[in-house]
């Protein structure tokens, strides 16, 4: 009984994305705002497993991100004729996995041994870094990028082209939404949370206590990476069947999994699906109000969240629900 | 041939090392002083290239005239941005939630309002985007929580909150920049003539920002080594607690060092537009923030002689990179030079993470 107890805090998070899946459901006006912010929920998620429970940011997030995209993409272009149909994609999903798993086992093992500032020194570049690799060595057409819409259309057949990309890959992301918040879950819940836990608290102390702290950043961070790295194949892969290297690897996003992850409160379980729908949310209004001004109204909030409340909504809420009967919900 | 153009193109980096290093300088001194990497580096340094670009283009002011103007306006922002943010999370005051007593609340209503009435006076002048009002607003509502909750940290902040807020000023700067000039890349053309030293011609304008740099980089030595003031600085580096006994305002030496870390930064992007007076978009400052990381970390990150050096040997090391990879038949040398600087950074973060200089 109080083995499951434990899990419990999965509860509101599976009613929040069946709700919004529902709601996109229910009203297929609304998809394409649902699937906007059921990526944006992912993205928190994703993102927070490694942010929030490490406390390390990783600045050079969305490098994840572009290579399971170009996993996808990969598959899809020189695949595409071997009659695999829908197979196809299976594969992608593989090798973004795979691509993602590698790149951040690469960026990792640099990365991981250094702290605190010299941890964002390293990754801030990642993206750049990798993005002129593309372009420079001219790997998968370098910057010409890959378009790959026919390739698709003829490997799967028109219908099942355009159901995949309108409607099955925002599936699969809630699909990778759902699997990163269970991972959150089960890592928060074992070994590896509370390892982390006392390694954000105080690293020094950790490793005095004999945690082997280098092997439970790296758990999270490839965790992180490789979510990103599905999250990638289907989110922008799928649904938009072109990739460019400035698109794939462009900062803004990391600007935005960061914002998501701040304002539901970081290392919280339900955090990212807050954060996420308000930031998608407000976006979208913001995007019809006042067009190319949604940066410079998030970017004051995110320092209004820093400096005042750096707990971010759960944060706040997890301290009020202290002591009732939600707690054991809310974590 | 391959050599000559070898030579050419490394005296050039030489010349754009020290640009280089000035503009790395003052990443380096608010590391050092303050613990704190600022992730908006970039952004600073495009504040400095509009700066000189307006000063020319509307006033018809050099770009040399234009750094003490640069200076100013830096030391300014630096102001600002460490008493409105990052003053709280360095030094927290730990005094608890503020009860607003009723005069407090007739402060805010008046600033409020003398808050719109420039806005709309201002807005009778300018087109303003209502997206402004909005973020004037935002701030304001920033500063009255700071007022009432500002006390309620008890303990310094993790890093990862001076990380985040710094790039937050980096994003907040580039796009307040993008909807005053729009995002199209601009430049000016200010010709003073040419100097040809047989293997490469240098145009005076590059080497007067060489100059400009190097010169401001022996002020800043012998400022920090001869003067009271700028000891006073190097000891809150040695010793924050014994600073604190002999004397010293460890808080206004904070709050001085990132101010003049930030006014350096925006005037080496004067100077780097004397050197590049091209491209000055809000978004050019994200492949010199990069630059300088890789900068700051082979002189050491929290030595700003080091930079300074580190400065002249990035610049030996692009130019030449370039050169070489330029040789190799298809590949883009351009990208390929930026992800080697980024290689760079890697390897001296893994085997040497203290600076191969280690300047002192």
């Amino acid at each position: 009984m109080r083995r499951a107890q434990r899990y419990y805090p999965i509860i509101p998070v599976l009613v929040a994305y069946a709700m919004l899946l529902g709601y996109g459901l229910l009203f297929p006006g609304k998809w394409q705002l649902v699937a906007q912010l059921a990526f944006y929920c992912t993205l928190g998620q994703a993102f927070n497993l490694f942010m929030g429970m490490t406390g390390y940011v990783d600045f050079g997030y969305v490098a994840f991100i572009g290579i399971g995209t170009y996993g996808m993409a990969i598959s899809i272009y020189y695949l595409y004729d071997k009659g695999l149909g829908l197979f196809i994609v299976v594969i992608g999903f593989i090798l973004a996995a795979i691509f993602s798993t590698l790149l951040s086992l690469a960026v990792g093992a640099v990365a991981l041994r250094l702290r605190g500032a010299y941890f964002a020194i390293a990754t801030i570049g990642v993206n750049e870094g990798f993005r002129y690799l593309i372009e420079g060595a001219r790997i998968w057409n370098g910057a010409d990028g890959i378009i790959f819409s026919l390739h698709l259309k003829k490997a799967v057949g028109r219908e099942t082209m355009m159901v995949l990309s309108t409607f099955w890959a925002d599936v699969l992301v809630f699909t990778v939404a759902i699997a990163a918040a269970v991972l959150t879950l089960v890592f928060m819940r074992n070994k590896v949370g509370y390892a982390l836990m006392a390694l954000r608290m105080d690293e020094d102390a950790a490793k005095v206590m004999g945690i082997n702290v280098t092997k439970y950043k790296i758990i999270a961070f490839i965790t992180s990476a490789t979510l990103a790295g599905l999250l990638g194949a289907a989110a922008w892969a799928l649904k938009l069947t072109y990739i460019y290297p400035v698109d794939a690897f462009a900062i803004h996003y990391t600007v935005e999994a960061i914002i998501i992850v701040l304002l539901g409160g970081a290392g919280t379980l339900m955090g990212p699906i807050v954060g996420g729908l308000i930031y998608g949310v407000a976006k979208y209004f913001l995007a019809i109000v006042l067009p190319g001004f949604q940066l410079l109204i998030f970017a004051p909030i995110i320092i209004t969240i820093i400096v005042i409340f750096p707990e971010g909504t759960v944060g706040i809420l997890k301290k009020r629900v202290m002591g009732t009967a939600l707690q054991k919900y809310i974590i | 041939m391959i050599f000559e153009q070898l030579a050419g193109n490394l005296v050039q980096g030489l010349v754009l090392g020290a640009v280089y290093g000035m503009a790395t300088m003052g990443l380096s001194l608010i590391f050092g002083v303050l613990q704190i990497v600022n992730v908006g580096h970039g952004a600073f340094i495009m504040v400095g290239a509009f700066t000189a670009l307006m000063m020319f283009q509307a006033l018809g002011i050099p770009p040399v005239i234009a750094l003490p103007a640069a200076l100013i306006l830096g030391m300014l922002l630096g102001m600002v941005i460490y008493y409105a943010a990052v003053k709280p999370l360095v030094s927290p005051s730990g005094s608890g939630i503020r009860k607003p007593s009723g005069r407090d609340a007739g402060i805010a209503v008046a600033i409020f309002i003398s808050l719109m009435v420039v806005m709309r006076f201002l807005s009778g002048y300018y087109k303003l985007h209502t997206a402004f009002s909005i973020f004037v607003g935002l701030l304001f509502l920033y500063g009255l929580l700071l007022y009432v909750y500002g006390g309620r940290r008890q303990e310094k902040a993790a890093e990862l909150a001076t990380l985040l807020v710094t790039f937050a000023f980096g994003v907040i700067l580039e796009e307040f920049v993008k909807q005053l000039f729009t995002s199209e890349a601009r430049g000016y053309n200010w010709d003073i003539g040419k100097l040809d030293i047989g293997i490469t011609v240098l145009p005076y304008t590059k080497l007067l920002a060489a100059l400009g740099s190097v010169s401001i980089a022996v002020i800043l030595y012998l400022w920090f080594n001869k003067t009271r003031a700028g000891m006073a600085m190097r000891s809150v580096v040695e010793d924050s607690v014994g600073a604190r006994v002999c004397g010293v305002n460890v808080d206004w030496q904070y709050a001085l060092s990132f101010s003049l870390g930030i006014g350096l930064t925006v005037t080496s992007g004067v100077l780097l537009t004397m050197f590049i007076p091209v491209g000055i978009n809000p978004y050019m400052g994200g492949p010199y923030t990069l630059k300088a990381f890789v900068i700051a970390v082979l002189g050491g990150l929290a030595s700003p002689y080091g930079a300074f050096f580190g400065g002249l040997v990035f610049g030996l090391i692009e130019n030449g990179s370039y050169t070489l990879f330029a040789v190799i038949p298809g590949v883009e040398p351009f990208a390929l030079t930026r992800f080697f600087s980024f290689l760079i950074l890697l390897v001296i973060l893994l085997i040497r993470p203290t600076g191969l200089l280690r300047a002192k």
